[in-house]
């Protein structure tokens, strides 16, 4: 048992543990807080994954950007006791088909996975192989295959800044 | 290429415009200007004189039919901002972003004329209808503008994130973000294998986000809503060279995929199309408003330009270029005018003949081209969709035909209500300013060109065969 196993059965460990938390915790905020450990847990899991690039991303966006938003927007929302929304019986049942449907089809992909290549049962870490989680590999496809969405993404973000310029300026 | 580099350098030199040019009135100018130079350099590209090229690495393919399609959409920008100019830079204060806003529109038009990648689609449908968001909520003073845009904007994002949703299961099944079907499922015998689940429902994802933009039923709810709160001059634009590029990705995208749905397509196609003639017309007929009566009868004509997916030939091609022509000069034209009308209800139309019998006359051919009555340019728009869905044969399509003839028959009675309100009703219609000359004859050519396409309807397919 290597450092990378123990690293991956903790970081596993935790990002099971934080997601019960984050369905189970009683305060919306304490939920939030728990979802950005998940993040964290995920993005080692990346470093594993010889993904640093993808890790990186997942911090700055998901638990920087995105956690941050939502801690805004459940504080300006003032929850409490009394605002808490009733939750009715088909409400949980739905809530459990759907989250069984995922479940099954994640199992479907991991056997599969098993089954087609060999190689890949019982590993739990890429470290020094493989390359499709560095930058230098997104940069070389986004600037050659990919170099004309790129570019002409470029007009999307002009208009909305022109937009954002447009609806926002005091007239 | 041309188009879609020249539109996006055009609105950029738009928005700058803004910071030099003070005047209003020269803004308009410069913006017609721009408009020319992009027909021409578009013109150049179709003929082969001049063109841009560059390793499309297989992202966009150009084809005659999307550089068309460009021509007919420039062309219908020009004269939309010809005869209603001078309404947009009155909607606020910075005329010229609109007019840069309308060019990266125009960008997203080019490049769903010519995508070959799924990506380059879900970039042209976001840089066409981002524009739109910010258009209808330009009206900043005006509480359902403001409304509108929040509505359209929320429903927008929605629809994109169901076409996502679908891309990336196309992807998933597939392994390849290409429009057309893979060719590794053909069999050595020639017989196709069924295409796996996956793909199937990413189709359908992506096709009722796609039935969201072009706003067919059962996903016109917002159309209603956004089309009357936006300021007018916007709708206008909004309901018809928008909606006809939205109409070009549709056909581009199922042209090669339909097929792999089997019969689930044929299904969801024709219960699509009869639902929206059906809530289209049937609403529009209770309406009070003119504006809103345009904006159901723009659902209902989705319904009719919804028969080229149908039947997916040549003959729905050539009709589908005759319906963009035929429905935008139309509706530009009733909107140029509703936009002079000081009451937006059938009754303010009454005695518009006796105060301004030119304004009169003019509206009423448009409205006649909308209802599809022959010698206008609407009829033989009709009759080719038509046409096509019998040639394509099937066991539905006779029963879609008489459906949609059914249907047209509805149309004439809410069309005609603006017609009889105009000549037969006693009144004193009152415009909201001194109608130009510039004006009136802008709306004449636009007539002319109504009535010349409806009695030679080859004058434009020649063109396009030429």
């Amino acid at each position: 048992m290597n450092i990378t196993h123990i690293l991956f059965w903790f970081l596993s460990a935790l990002a099971l543990v934080s997601a019960m938390m984050v369905v189970v915790s009683k305060n919306p905020i304490h939920s939030i807080l728990w979802l950005i450990l998940v993040f964290f847990a995920i993005s080692g899991h990346y470093i594993l994954l010889n993904a640093q690039f993808l890790a990186i991303v997942n911090l700055i966006v998901y638990a920087g950007a995105i956690m941050v938003l939502f801690l805004f927007v459940v504080m300006l929302m003032n929850l409490n006791k009394e605002t808490e929304q009733q939750k009715n019986v088909w409400m949980k049942l739905t809530g459990v088909i759907a989250g069984g449907c995922f479940l099954v089809s994640t199992c479907n992909v991991i056997f599969n996975a098993q089954s087609v290549s060999r190689e890949l049962a019982g590993k739990t870490a890429l470290m020094k192989e493989g390359s499709i989680g560095l930058i230098g590999t997104l940069g070389k496809a986004l600037f050659s295959n990919y170099v004309i969405p790129f570019e002409i993404s470029s007009v999307l973000f002009l208009s909305a800044m022109v937009g954002a310029v447009v609806i926002g300026k005091k007239d | 290429m041309n188009a879609i580099i020249l539109s996006a350098l055009l609105g950029v030199v738009m928005m700058f415009s803004g910071i030099v040019i003070k005047s209003k009135h020269a803004i308009v100018s410069t913006a017609l200007v721009c408009l020319v130079i992009l027909l021409l350099g578009n013109l150049c590209d179709t003929y082969g004189c001049f063109s841009i090229s560059m390793d499309l690495h297989e992202m966009l393919a150009f084809n005659k039919f999307g550089q068309f399609f460009n021509t007919i959409a420039i062309t219908a920008t020009l004269l939309y901002v010809l005869l209603s100019g001078k309404d947009i830079v009155k909607v606020g204060n910075y005329p010229a972003e609109y007019f840069a806003l309308i060019f990266f529109v125009l960008c997203g038009v080019s490049i769903l004329s010519a995508f070959n990648n799924l990506l380059m689609m879900f970039l042209g449908i976001e840089i066409l209808s981002i524009p739109l968001y910010i258009l209808t909520g330009s009206d900043k003073k005006n509480l359902k503008s403001n409304e509108a845009s929040l509505k359209y904007f929320l429903m927008g994002a929605f629809s994109t994130g169901l076409m996502l949703m679908g891309i990336a299961l196309l992807y998933g099944a597939t392994g390849s973000f290409g429009i057309e079907a893979p060719v590794a499922r053909q069999l050595s015998n020639g017989v196709q294998q069924r295409a796996p689940i996956l793909e199937v429902i990413g189709l359908i994802f992506v096709f009722v986000s796609l039935l969201f933009k072009v706003s067919a039923a059962p996903f016109h709810f917002w159309t209603p809503d956004v089309y009357d709160g936006a300021p007018s001059v916007f709708t206008s634009f909004m309901a018809t060279i928008v909606k006809a590029a939205g109409f070009i990705a549709f056909i581009h995208l199922f042209e090669g995929r339909a097929d792999e749905m089997e019969s689930i397509w044929k299904m969801l196609l024709v219960l699509t199309i009869v639902a929206t003639l059906l809530i289209g017309n049937v609403t529009a007929v209770f309406q009070q408003s003119v504006k809103r009566m345009l904006a159901y009868s723009s659902i209902a004509q989705a319904g009719f330009m919804l028969f080229a997916l149908y039947s997916r030939n040549d003959m729905a091609k050539e009709g589908i270029l005759l319906y963009a022509v035929a429905y935008s000069i139309a509706t530009v034209g009733i909107f140029a005018i509703l936009i002079k009308m000081k009451d937006y209800t059938f009754d303010g139309y009454n005695g518009l003949a006796k105060t301004q019998p030119l304004l009169a006359a003019a509206n009423t051919v448009f409205l006649l081209s909308l209802a599809g009555i022959p010698l206008t340019a609407g009829f033989f728009a009709k009759y080719w969709m038509l046409a096509s869905v019998m040639k394509a044969g099937g066991s539905s399509a006779i029963w879609l035909i008489v459906i949609a003839v059914i249907f047209a028959a509805v149309s004439v009675y809410y069309y005609f209500r603006v017609i009889q309100a105009m000549y037969f009703k006693e009144g004193n219609a009152e415009t909201t300013e001194e109608i130009s000359q510039g004006f009136k004859i802008g709306l004449l050519i636009m007539s002319a060109i109504i009535i010349i396409l409806g009695v030679f309807p080859d004058a434009l397919l020649q063109w396009f065969y030429f």
